[in-house]
């Protein structure tokens, strides 16, 4: 057992640390938002570009556009072919990423801080002029298609879209994967214009992190984006969903259980608090899942609980794989260990998870991408970044009495779930 | 950055790189051990072995294992490969000691078998789990494919046979004859001092008993053998070919990592271009895989079910005009600037640092400063690649695929 002296002790060696970062923000006269994340003793620099064109935000009947654009944008832009482009970009070095998600298509790099200015560049074509040549949209069209399908094979991945399909309210947990009819009847015409209302310049943030030099950033970017006059922000209407149990037939070799239950957003004032109790659920190895699920009755290899918010609600999911025979204990040990949480919290649990989540947001800060990452979002939920010293403090002043006061608040009581394999099991 | 290194008089190798600007430490006890040295019977015992180090000493239970590393904030784990054991965590500078200290124990572990027997479910579980990811299924049994009778055939996992036929005395002779101190490389890296951690592993570890843990190393160049399986539950087709390689202690080996990044990289490749921009696969993908002794490249692609003839005879042109159409100046300076910035990010965090400088001192016995590597990486020529391939000609293949039922 930990004492509550150590880990004062240990929280305040913390200090010197959070105290040396200085995150800057500048807005672009195109109302684009940009971020600065210095990271001491780096030669590497990471950007991550948050486009309000993710699934929700996509017209009716188009679910997938997003997946094709993704792909269909960096084929060829600011007067560059395919080849051209992606010759540059590799020359660069760059480690690209993108992705969709719920409101926003990320666009995420990592590469030598030299090259970062050439990077930028590069980028601000691909959002700005993408060349979106028909012939090239067929191709991204069924990629996009064969990602679809790539998903059936991957009961686990497939178990986390389902889950957060019928847990948020329409659109927002729309599958970012797309719909097989609806990708079909995609045309490129159809989907230039969704790109022309979504790619909105003043609603897009760009964080950069690790080494470069703020100033001349926001003058190269300003230059870049110089055209982009300031547009609204999209709204959409949500309709919200009872929660309920679904389940898909998969002659596989497990069942894949994903169960979400609805949690508080990063505004909220219980943030902090909720965030304690998922690390006392399913922090490290002595978190009560693993613990029980895992270590006392050997049910599952992976079992672990995550928190998952978008701007609009949150929840906190959960995972487990197992053999059918072993599939409803399973079920009920996971549901049983939500319940039992509200019934009370020990001193030692409460210090160890906030050990685990300050310890972990230190080891995560050492890496450029991270840094990008959290900046970007951090801004997009709540309008500023935090500091890492703001977010130790407030993990700080959590204590027992907190963290129940929330699960009483808050109670675990409807779930929404989802199994992927060969049987169902009976939900609560 | 420092270079430190100590052995002990029992044969434990201890290696260090300190940092004094990072933000952390990371620690690994890397075991020289792994399918390749079981035996049939005992298939799996590696991994298993891996998992039952997590469950204490005589001292320590399970559950206080778990809850030391938690309180310590620690991000700690293990792996197994065909012939690495690893066990690592990161943690604060502060808290190495504590992180070492703890990992010198759990290194001689109870093996109750009580936890064996509940953490044979668990492995059984983890077993099924991969039988649901089919890129995983099709690597490991084209591996098997390619490998054939050589001891690099053998899987990490087991077999649900193997592993429910194990028995605890069998796993701790098996410990006995492999986690010898001389068998163990402890790796540090990051901000920390050297001599205060030295002095730590030397107390806990100084009385191990060295013993002779023998490996048969014999070069194979694969069994090019081609077969496919039908699986219901499928709805991609998913190939995977292996085709033979340098190892680890080739100096080939980073004309080899460049000569995978030019075929098979995510963006830019040869594949790249004729596979995945075209549609015609969802992804494809080429790496290096240099071990001890001996080594293969694989490639995995995913695609439409129809495509795969289709894919086949592009793979395979691709590989044919590697003799042809040489690797150009342009192609080598975009895979040369792709690996040097991934070389860059994974050395700026000490876990990076951690493996690549255990996989070193464990393969070469030696140390190779981040600088070293780079100007390696930057001495391959376009020469070199083209020699590469005449020598490890990668149409010479073993394929393995999987799909759904017609």
């Amino acid at each position: 057992m930990i004492s509550v002296a150590k880990t004062r002790k240990f929280l305040y060696s913390l200090q010197t640390f959070f105290m040396l970062e200085k995150t800057d923000i500048h807005k672009l006269a195109s109302g684009m938002t940009i971020i600065g994340v210095p990271v001491a003793g780096v030669q590497s620099a990471a950007f991550e570009f948050l486009v309000p064109a993710g699934a929700a935000m996509t017209p009716d009947g188009c679910c997938g556009a997003p997946a094709v654009i993704e792909d269909w944008i960096f084929r060829g832009a600011g007067g560059k072919n395919s080849r051209e482009l992606s010759d540059m970009l590799d020359g660069l070095g760059l480690h690209r990423g993108s992705g969709v998600e719920s409101k926003h298509i990320t666009l995420s790099a990592a590469l030598q801080a030299e090259n970062l200015s050439n990077a930028i560049e590069l980028y601000a074509d691909i959002i700005l002029k993408p060349a979106l040549e028909s012939q090239q949209f067929e191709y991204s069209r069924q990629l996009a298609m064969q990602g679809l399908l790539s998903l059936e094979d991957d009961p686990r991945h497939k178990t986390r879209n389902l889950l957060r399909e019928h847990f948020y309210p329409d659109p927002l947990g729309r599958n970012t994967a797309g719909k097989q009819q609806e990708l079909q009847n995609l045309t490129a015409g159809k989907t230039r214009q969704i790109i022309s209302e979504n790619f909105n310049i003043s609603q897009t943030i760009l964080a950069v992190a690790g080494k470069y030099d703020f100033q001349k950033l926001c003058a190269m970017l300003e230059k870049l984006f110089a055209a982009e006059k300031p547009k609204k922000a999209k709204d959409i209407t949500a309709k919200k969903q009872p929660p309920g149990y679904y389940h898909y037939q998969h002659e596989g070799a497990q069942v894949h259980i994903g169960i979400i239950t609805a949690s508080v957003t990063p505004c909220d004032n219980d943030y902090y608090n909720a965030r304690v109790a998922v690390a006392i659920l399913s922090g490290g190895m002595s978190s009560r899942l693993f613990t029980e699920v895992r270590e006392k009755r050997g049910l599952c290899y992976a079992v672990g609980a995550s928190y998952h918010s978008l701007k609009e609600m949150a929840g906190i999911g959960c995972y487990a794989g197992t053999t059918p025979d072993k599939a409803q204990e399973t079920y009920d040990v996971i549901i049983a260990e939500f319940k039992r949480l509200s019934d009370g919290i020990t001193e030692s649990e409460l210090q160890r998870a906030k050990i685990g989540l300050q310890s972990a947001l230190i080891m995560q800060s050492e890496s450029t991408i991270a840094r990008a990452g959290a900046a970007a979002m951090d801004y997009y939920m709540l309008t500023k970044v935090r500091s890492l010293e703001e977010i130790k403090q407030n993990i700080e002043k959590t204590s027992v009495q907190s963290v129940i006061g929330f699960l009483k608040n808050n109670p675990f009581e409807k779930f929404c779930s989802v199994t992927i394999g060969p049987m169902e099991i009976k939900p609560v | 950055m420092e270079f430190k290194h100590k052995k002990l008089a029992n044969g434990l190798n201890i290696i260090a790189e300190v940092n004094k600007n990072a933000q952390s430490a990371a620690v690994g006890f890397f075991v020289r051990t792994g399918a390749r040295d079981e035996t049939d019977e005992i298939s799996g015992v590696s991994h298993f072995l891996e998992h039952m180090l997590f469950k204490g000493t005589d001292k320590i239970s399970a559950h206080n294992v778990n809850s030391s590393f938690d309180d310590l904030g620690a991000q700690y784990n293990a792996h197994t490969t065909e012939e690495n054991t690893v066990f690592y965590s990161a943690t604060l500078p502060e808290q190495l000691d504590k992180a070492v200290k703890l990992w010198c124990q759990l290194m001689r572990p109870a093996l109750r078998d009580d936890d064996f027997n509940m953490e044979k479910n668990v492995i059984l579980e983890e077993i099924a789990m991969y039988k649901d990811l089919p890129q995983f299924d099709v690597m490991e049994s084209c591996r098997a494919l390619h490998f054939g009778s050589h001891p690099c055939g053998k899987s990490v996992l087991g077999t649900v046979e193997s592993i429910k036929a194990l028995t605890s005395k069998q796993m701790k002779e098996y410990f006995e004859s492999r986690y010898a101190p001389n068998n163990i490389t402890a790796v540090i890296a990051g901000n920390f001092d050297f001599e205060k951690i030295c002095d730590c592993i030397e107390n806990l570890c100084g009385s191990w008993i060295p013993k002779q843990a023998e490996r048969k190393i014999e070069y194979f160049a694969g069994t090019a053998k081609k077969e496919h399986q039908n699986k219901k539950n499928l709805n991609c087709q998913h190939i995977c070919l292996a085709s033979p390689a340098v190892s680890y202690q080739d100096k080939r080996v980073y004309a080899a990592m460049l000569l995978s990044k030019i075929i098979g990289d995510d963006t830019g490749s040869r594949f790249f271009w004729e596979l995945v921009d075209t549609a015609i696969a969802e992804t494809a993908s080429m790496h290096c895989e240099a071990m001890d002794g001996v080594g293969a490249f694989y490639s995995y692609i995913r695609a439409d079910s129809q495509n795969a003839s289709k894919v086949m005879q592009i793979v395979k042109k691709i590989f044919k005009s590697l003799q042809k159409e040489k690797i150009s100046a342009d192609e080598l300076r975009k895979a040369r600037n792709k690996v040097l910035s991934a070389i860059t990010l994974k050395n700026e965090i000490p876990m990076g640092r951690l493996l690549e400088l255990g996989v070193n001192c464990v393969y070469l016995g030696q140390y190779r400063p981040i600088e070293d590597e780079i100007q390696r990486v930057k001495n391959v020529t376009q020469a070199d690649i083209q020699d590469l391939i005449e020598q490890f000609p990668p149409a010479n293949f073993t394929q393995f695929s999987i799909g759904p039922e017609k």
